[in-house]
């Protein structure tokens, strides 16, 4: 009975909820602040769903920005930055936070040096992010190239 | 809407849908047909495992997800890849058989597909029963899995239960999933810790029909998925707003080690999959119940597996240790607001629309601390904005220039909000709910001027799960969610039907400056309609929409515009319409919950409902309560005009 009761209630309330196809299920991040991390707009579904084909389901590869699949095993910084570019640019304005560490993880910083990193970044925070419309790569980029400067984290940079 | 719908329905069955692209696979490729090979077997590798009934082992059951022993066994999996024997899906000791004959099968030049590397688990647990008799077994190189382990390497694991999100109580059933931890990751980043999901495989051709049908009947397939941890964090603190319970659990490195070796082994595997039982939460049981093959979790879930439910069968299973709190986006907002008063918070809209305010004397004259909060809040707002509606320019923009100004701040500290002991889910009350009340009722002509008295007992079931003034320890306060309850009264001369609830859904979200929810209720089923000084049964439909508001802390008014489709013996018409309005004021107080509702509604037909309620719950302990209600009612239409009135006190028992 419950079943059949719920399954009710799931009709009245469901229709249409499947008109629209994802714009690509799970890949890009239609909201973040930088233009440059805006996948394809209207999320219907993208960011409730998975796709299941393929290894990406299974932590097999980076799964990055989601749409990425080409990237092989492990986190590279790049990728990771670019997936939680939003929590990493409040992170870095504020000086602390769980994308900065995750980030600094991603990039290879030794646990001796994250604390640096988070003052690095938090530091030059208007020449990694110069304005809103700054995409990750150019952001991965500043990153690099502030890392070079510093002589605690230039080892850390490629 | 299509957004809003479809969240509602994704979370009203518990779990996560999978958009899958995938095509079903091909039966028969690589299962059945390769195991029975010729591989030659030690001598007496298979009298042994036949001597010690290796099969009846829980260890091997659990691995099989083998529900029942012997000749009543049978795995939810529903994919011959994950059998070695073709009988392998009901007999357990056929498969363990096929098992070992399997891993003697010659290595090819794709090793990955070699059983041994398909089934890690297994072959693990065997070799540790048959120590001395599967040996010389051809050696494999397993890259796909050795790769696979770099990503998911198991040193603990915690137990992960998302809570409700904004305006959808629906969704408070919530869900669970697993995270697997390396060693410190604390120390390093919980961030980049794997998610283990299972949930439901959805076709994007699947239309709403069909999509309840096969779900409820079983006809979706369901798959493990395991994804990056930060990435179920911005989903539900932000996407959703959904605040996250995390629950470290106490398996040891082994024992975690074992359930990951396992999940390899499920890995684009399809089960069953049916909403209410056989979902996301339960397969969870049955991994840790590979973990620790002791633990009896599965087993105590018959019809439902409500995912609250299940946090507290780990939790009475002594596997949690301790309980963590990952705040929403919205519930952080709405902590800092809390700090600042009402022109404050003027200012914190303001800001959010144009950040260049932050530059006015109005702003400037606030203490620092107070500029931090408010800063911090309207950044926040901001990108809940954003996830909510999109990526705008002004947006960006705005959002930008509060990052500049909170990046000039040495040492901003941005403390988030915090739980407290009677909020954590598990502590709420169990799902089903057992109702016996004492009552008197009256029920008066008013034009011939008689009135009957009687007095009634009455007996409710409720399957499930929550309903507005129930004891709110652990619930989401607003938010009611009950399907199936059903009620008996009891007069002096007679037992009738009183209620047969479907579904009763009732949303009360309050609206402020900066959230503007909808308010909203939807019920249907069977109950007692007082017609023409009677009581009739009386079928309907109802539902409505509008606001609510929060004037003082834990107080909730709220007006709803009804409508109302009910058929029943006396009226004319089969089906008959009705508007209304709908309003009241719940109030969780430190002793219990009130709640006074007043309802009218006008019938087509030219009936006319007017009703007061007055509930009070007072809870006893978590999983007791009494509660006092008192309902007056006018009925009228063309030929009559009644009143009745009754008071009812009741005893609650909630039991899973």
């Amino acid at each position: 009975m419950k079943k059949l009761a719920t399954g009710t209630l799931l009709l009245l309330v469901s229709s249409s909820a499947f008109a629209t196809a994802p714009g690509g299920g799970g890949c890009g991040w239609g909201n973040a602040l930088f233009e440059g991390q805006s996948g394809p707009a209207p999320h219907i579904l993208g960011a409730t769903t998975n796709n299941t084909s393929g290894n990406n389901t299974f932590g097999m590869t980076t799964g990055t920005n989601g749409c990425d699949v080409s990237g092989k095993l492990g986190y590279s910084g790049k990728s990771m930055l670019a997936s939680v570019m939003d929590e990493f640019s409040e992170d870095a304005a504020k000086g602390h936070g769980e994308a900065l560490t995750a980030v600094s993880v991603a990039m290879g910083v030794q646990p001796a040096d994250r604390a640096k990193f988070a003052q690095l970044t938090h530091d030059n925070f208007n020449t990694i992010f110069p304005n809103q419309d700054v995409t990750a790569d150019q952001v991965y980029s500043s990153l690099q190239q502030v890392m070079k400067t510093d002589a605690q984290l230039s080892k850390y940079a490629i | 809407m299509n957004i809003n719908l479809f969240r509602w329905l994704r979370a009203a069955i518990f779990c996560p849908l999978y958009l899958s692209s995938f095509t079903p696979y091909v039966i028969a490729a690589t299962s059945a047909a390769t195991i029975e090979n010729d591989a030659v077997l030690p001598a007496q590798l298979i009298s042994v495992a036949s001597s010690k009934q290796l099969w009846l082992k829980q260890e091997w059951l659990n691995l099989l997800h083998y529900k029942g022993y012997d000749n009543e066994a049978s795995s939810p999996v529903d994919d011959p890849r994950f059998f070695n024997a073709s009988s392998g899906k009901t007999n357990p000791q056929q498969e363990l058989l096929a098992s070992l004959q399997a891993f003697y099968q010659n290595v090819t030049d794709e090793p990955d597909t070699h059983p041994q590397c398909r089934f890690v688990a297994r072959l693990h647990w065997l070799q540790k029963q048959l120590p001395e008799h599967l040996t010389q077994l051809p050696a494999v190189n397993c890259p796909s899995y050795i790769e696979w382990r770099k990503q998911v390497p198991g040193h603990k694991a915690s137990l992960i239960f998302p809570a409700y999100h904004l305006n959808s109580p629906s969704s408070m059933f919530g869900h669970t999933l697993l995270r697997i931890d390396p060693v410190d990751d604390e120390a390093n980043s919980t961030w980049l810790s794997m998610a283990v999901n299972f949930g439901a495989n959805i076709q994007a051709s699947d239309n709403s029909l069909s999509f309840a049908i096969k779900g409820l009947a079983g006809g979706y397939s369901g798959t493990f998925i395991v994804t990056p941890y930060y990435k179920k964090i911005k989903e539900y603190n932000r996407e959703e707003n959904r605040d996250i319970w995390e629950y470290p659990l106490n398996l040891t490195p082994a024992e975690t080690e074992r359930m990951v070796q396992h999940l390899w082994e499920l890995k684009d595997i399809n089960f069953d999959y049916y909403f209410f039982d056989e979902n996301c939460s339960y397969r969870l049981l049955e991994l840790l119940e590979v973990a620790r093959p002791e633990l009896k979790l599965s087993n105590q879930f018959g019809l439902t597996a409500i995912p609250v439910d299940t946090v507290r069968s780990i939790d009475n299973a002594d596997l949690i240790t301790d309980t963590l709190y990952r705040p929403s986006q919205a519930t952080n907002i709405n902590f800092l607001l809390a700090q600042l008063n009402p022109s404050q918070k003027n200012l914190v809209l303001r800001i959010s629309r144009d950040a260049n305010l932050i530059q006015s004397a109005e702003f400037k004259q606030i203490t620092p601390s107070t500029q931090n909060t408010m800063l911090d809040a309207a950044y926040r707002y901001l990108r809940f904005q954003q996830y909510d509606e999109g990526r705008s320019d002004a947006n960006a923009k705005n959002s930008f220039m509060l990052l500049q100004a909170i990046n000039k701040v040495d040492n901003f500290q941005s403390p988030e909000a915090g739980f407290s002991e009677y909020q954590k889910p598990q502590k709420g009350h169990l799902s089903k709910r057992l109702k016996i009340t004492a009552g008197n009722s009256n029920i008066k002509n008013t034009k011939a001027n008689v009135d009957t008295n009687r007095e009634f007992a009455e007996l409710q079931f409720r399957m499930s799960f929550h309903s507005l003034e129930d004891n709110i320890s652990g619930f989401l306060e607003g938010a009611q969610i009950n399907i199936g309850s059903i009620s008996a009264r009891a007069y002096q001369d007679e037992v009738q039907l009183q209620q047969l609830d479907f579904v009763d859904i009732f949303s009360i979200s309050p609206k402020n400056q900066f959230f503007q929810p909808l308010s909203w209720r939807v019920y249907t089923g069977l109950e007692q309609q007082l017609i023409n000084g009677r009581e009739h049964l009386t079928g309907h439909v109802s539902g409505g929409a509008g606001v609510a508001y929060e004037p003082w802390s834990r107080g909730y008014f709220y007006v709803l515009a009804t409508a109302r489709l009910e058929t029943n013996s006396q009226f004319t018409r089969l089906l008959e319409p009705a508007l209304g309005a709908s309003g009241g004021l719940l109030q969780h107080f430190s002793f219990g919950t009130a709640q006074l509702e007043l309802n009218a509604e006008q019938f087509l037909n030219e009936e006319s409902r007017q009703r007061i309620k007055f509930i009070q719950n007072i809870p006893l302990a978590r999983n007791h309560a009494v509660q006092l209600s008192i309902n007056y009612q006018r009925q009228r239409n063309e030929l009559n005009r009644y009143e009745s009135s009754d008071a009812q006190l009741s005893y609650h028992y909630f039991f899973h």
